[in-house]
């Protein structure tokens, strides 16, 4: 039995097939010709996944409070479909990974366990220059082949996919104020205070990571909030971006026209 | 929109329905069919190639009894049922291809259905040729890409080969009740799980590259990877990937230079007819 | 025959002898029309609901079941017979299966098809329309099997200056706005809508049944059996449609098309499928120009 950090045998062997000269993408025909254009070549489509079991946590039922047990898991979890990920494309000999796609997959028969997935298409310079980040890694990055190749001609490179991720259980309100607001317009100090504190984490996170890549900044932050299976008073905040930093080559956009389209 | 042209489009407008003032005779030609629409059409036309029929592939191929009853690893007979049933359609595709003198068929669709003891694939297409060619080629090519993205590849020195596949199907891992109890307060990677589903997901990926390989392709474009469990077994769960198996055929890649551009249009959603419906 | 045998409502009647037009069409899509120097008369529409037996008089629940009674047979459609290879096994053994096209069907949704079309095509003359576009369609089967609406909705025109069409029928098509200014560009003109419907029945034979069944009673095949009779089924409803279509077009283009295949598993390997293939009749009037390349963009938004 293979451990959990090499990759299983049989994604050694299509890699292999890969490094042969074959290559594979799921870019779209537009996103693969922005990819040439961009100066790099798809090398293959790479994967990462893993079935990660999430243990209970006990919660108060009236404190908000962040679920660090739960934030470990999922954190956890993603960063080993991500480290698979990146295994295969450092494999492969590759620069970077773009269009990175982080799905999560609940089957019946797996109770508190869900699949973490990540894909995305591996690419390589085509100049012989190595793209890989400070960490010496191939770069992963969410963004499609059209903010890709416009990136490019800003002037910056991608430097990975950074996240922060926080679990927070949210106080129920105790039976006596929901009586007392009944009819009333107000504000519920508890929900607010505690979605900005989780989302405060979330994003607090996510910045770190980027540090940590020596990056100069973030582009495409998405906030994603799910409740996954636990009910709707324990939500998950996950931010997700991409760490870039400034190349020293000058900006190459062309100016853009503008036009107004008639169609729809 | 220029006045310029307004104009013409008012002209033509004013010689179609003068073509259709005339009462035409019935003619015996045979009637181009094609699911393209105008713009894919005259993308074509640019490119130099025009459709020339609607062609279709469907395969029904039988699951024996007792396939999905849970066992362990890769349900190999339904992966096979499944690879058979889209070859299947595939080749009658390419037949009805070459019955009208198609070069290759264009903007496929896909439909696989898997039943309980059957799987269902069904490809529909538009057969295309240069325009006024008289040869055939060796085997006319099958993808599953719109008649736009071919015309963008093909300027850009790449040429479609084949449709490339891959299918398989696996059981799900069982825990036992110890394991169960254990497990219950652990952040723990389930790693049985975890090989199982990577092992299947990683089989459909290299049997797609194989079929590409197999028709000379020397890159997969547009790939498309479809997991879940089938509706009727939930344990068994399903992983297939699509895509266009693509070759250079130019000197080296055509760059394509594009013009950036900023629309000053809010995105907005149009009143359509279909909305005078109530449904 | 060209006359609807049944009159249009009343109400109909009050509608489109108002002045003022309604129509189908979205804010762009009536600017595209008024471009193109067509004129929007009014909104048009033409109904009509068929129900075509299944089992009794008028129905094919008999036809073809026996093969050794001549003139029971389809003789007008595509039949396929397939025979059991086995000798004799019991009572309920399908010794014998087959292939049927149900023309009876086809033809009452034709017939409900155009009644409802020809519907719409006389409000359109009564406004002196030349054409109507935006054409929607919809094929719905109602509550209980072999009941359906046939319902078009569109938008009539006159070509500003323009001559009427031939015989007073006016063209029609699914396209407006932007797609219908481009199709005339590019030298298309619209001539109808057109729509054809193919049903095959199967009846399966033993071994379809088996295949379709999962039953390996009598030691069917254990791997996986391209199941021949339904595969060929499929095919040849989906080339009626085809062949049926072209028969309608008369040497002019179908753009367009769509096909949709809906089939309905009975009992016993047993089933029906229906294809429908939906497109716009269109005839050159000029040879192509050459069009310029388009060229690529990347936006930014």
């Amino acid at each position: 039995m293979t451990q959990p950090q090499d990759l299983p045998k049989d994604a050694a062997h299509r890699l292999e097939e890969l490094e042969h000269g074959l290559f594979t993408s799921d870019l779209s025909v537009n996103e693969f010709l922005l990819v040439k254009e961009a100066g790099f070549h798809p090398l293959g489509f790479v994967m990462g996944s893993s079935i990660y079991h999430i243990g209970l946590q006990t919660r108060k039922w009236g404190e908000s409070q962040e679920l660090t047990k739960l934030t470990e898991a999922m954190y956890t979890a993603r960063e080993l479909a991500m480290n698979r990920m990146e295994e295969e494309a450092t494999e492969l000999g590759a620069d970077g990974v773009v269009g990175v796609r982080l799905d999560v997959n609940y089957y019946e028969w797996g109770n508190d366990s869900a699949e973490f997935i990540a894909f995305g298409t591996a690419v390589k310079a085509e100049d012989g220059n190595s793209y890989r980040n400070a960490q010496g890694k191939p770069f992963t990055s969410d963004l499609s082949g059209q903010d890709f190749w416009t990136l490019m001609q800003t002037g910056h490179v991608p430097q990975g996919l950074v996240m922060g991720t926080c679990v927070y259980h949210i106080a129920h309100r105790k039976l006596t104020q929901a009586l007392g607001s009944v009819g009333q317009n107000v504000e519920l100090p508890n929900f607010t205070q505690a979605l900005y504190e989780a989302r405060e984490l979330a994003m607090t996170r996510m910045q770190d990571e980027a540090g940590q890549l020596k990056a100069s900044g973030i582009v495409g932050v998405r906030l994603e909030e799910k409740s996954h299976q636990w009910g709707s008073h324990t939500i998950e905040f996950l931010a997700l971006g991409t760490a870039v930093t400034k190349t020293t080559g000058e900006v190459t956009l062309p100016k853009p026209i503008t036009i107004i389209s008639l169609d729809n | 929109m220029s006045a310029n042209g307004a104009i013409d489009a008012r002209a033509e407008m004013l010689s179609g329905a003068k073509s259709l003032a005339v009462a035409s005779p019935p003619s015996r030609a045979r009637g181009v069919t094609s699911d393209l629409s105008i713009d894919e059409a005259l993308l074509l036309h640019g490119a130099g190639w025009e459709p020339v029929d609607l062609v279709c592939g469907v395969s029904v191929v039988s699951v024996p009894i007792g396939v999905w009853n849970w066992g362990q690893g890769e349900i190999t007979v339904a992966s096979v049922a499944h690879n058979a049933a889209v070859k299947g359609a595939a080749d009658q595709l390419r037949d009805e291809c070459i019955k009208v003198h198609g070069h290759g068929v264009v903007g496929v669709r896909v439909q696989v259905e898997v039943r309980t003891h059957h799987i269902d694939v069904e490809l529909v297409g538009t057969a295309v040729r240069p325009i006024d060619a008289k040869n055939l080629p060796a085997s006319p090519f099958v993808s599953d890409l719109s008649a736009r993205d071919f015309t963008l590849l093909k300027g850009a020195g790449w040429m479609p080969v084949g449709l490339a596949f891959g299918a398989s199907f696996a059981y799900a891992p069982r825990r036992s009740a110890g394991d169960v109890m254990k497990q219950k307060t652990q952040n723990i990677e389930l790693t049985n799980f975890t090989e199982a589903m990577y092992s299947a997901r990683e089989s459909a990926m290299e049997r797609m590259q194989r079929s590409a390989l197999d028709v000379g392709g020397q890159g997969v474009v547009q790939v498309k990877v479809t997991e879940g469990p089938m509706h009727f077994a939930r344990h068994a769960v399903g992983f297939t990937a699509w895509g266009t198996a693509v070759r250079l055929v130019a000197e080296s890649h055509q760059f394509v230079q594009p013009q950036v551009i900023l629309p000053l249009n809010d995105a907005v959603v149009a009143f359509e007819a279909q909305s005078l419906r109530s449904t | 025959m060209s006359d609807s045998s049944l009159e249009l409502p009343e109400a109909a009647v009050r509608r489109l002898e108002s002045s003022a037009f309604s129509s189908g069409l979205t804010v762009p899509d009536f600017a595209a029309c008024l471009d193109l120097g067509l004129q929007p008369v009014g909104l048009v529409q033409g109904f009509c609901v068929m129900r075509w037996g299944w089992y009794g008089a008028g129905s094919g629940y008999m036809r073809g079941m026996n093969p050794y009674a001549p003139g029971q047979q389809n003789n007008s459609g595509y039949a396929e017979t397939y025979r059991c290879p086995h000798g004799f096994v019991s009572n309920e053994h399908r010794m014998w299966g087959q292939n049927l096209e149900q023309t009876w069907v086809e033809e009452a949704w034709s017939e409900g098809y155009g009644s409802a079309y020809r519907r719409m095509l006389d409000e359109a003359v009564s406004l002196g329309a030349h054409g109507v576009i935006g054409v929607t369609d919809r094929v719905n089967p109602l509550a209980d099997t072999g009941t359906t609406e046939f319902h078009f909705l569109g938008t009539a025109v006159k070509v500003e200056d323009g001559p009427p069409p031939a015989g007073g029928v006016p063209w029609t098509t699914y396209l407006a706005g932007q797609r219908l200014t481009k199709s005339i560009e590019a030298g298309f003109m619209p001539v109808a809508v057109v729509a054809t419907m193919a049903s095959v029945r199967v009846w399966a034979y033993c071994m379809t049944e088996y295949l379709m069944e999962g039953s390996r009673g009598w030691g069917g095949p254990t791997s996986p059996y391209e199941v021949e009779q339904v595969s060929k089924a499929h095919m040849a409803v989906r080339q009626l449609a085809r062949k049926q279509v072209r028969q309608q077009l008369s040497g002019d283009t179908l753009h367009g098309a769509r096909i949709e295949v809906v089939n309905r598993e009975l009992s016993q390997g047993d089933e029906v499928i229906d294809c429908t293939l939906r497109g716009n009749r269109m005839r050159r009037f000029k040879d192509f120009d050459d069009v310029p390349p388009p060229r690529p963009t990347v936006r930014l938004t």
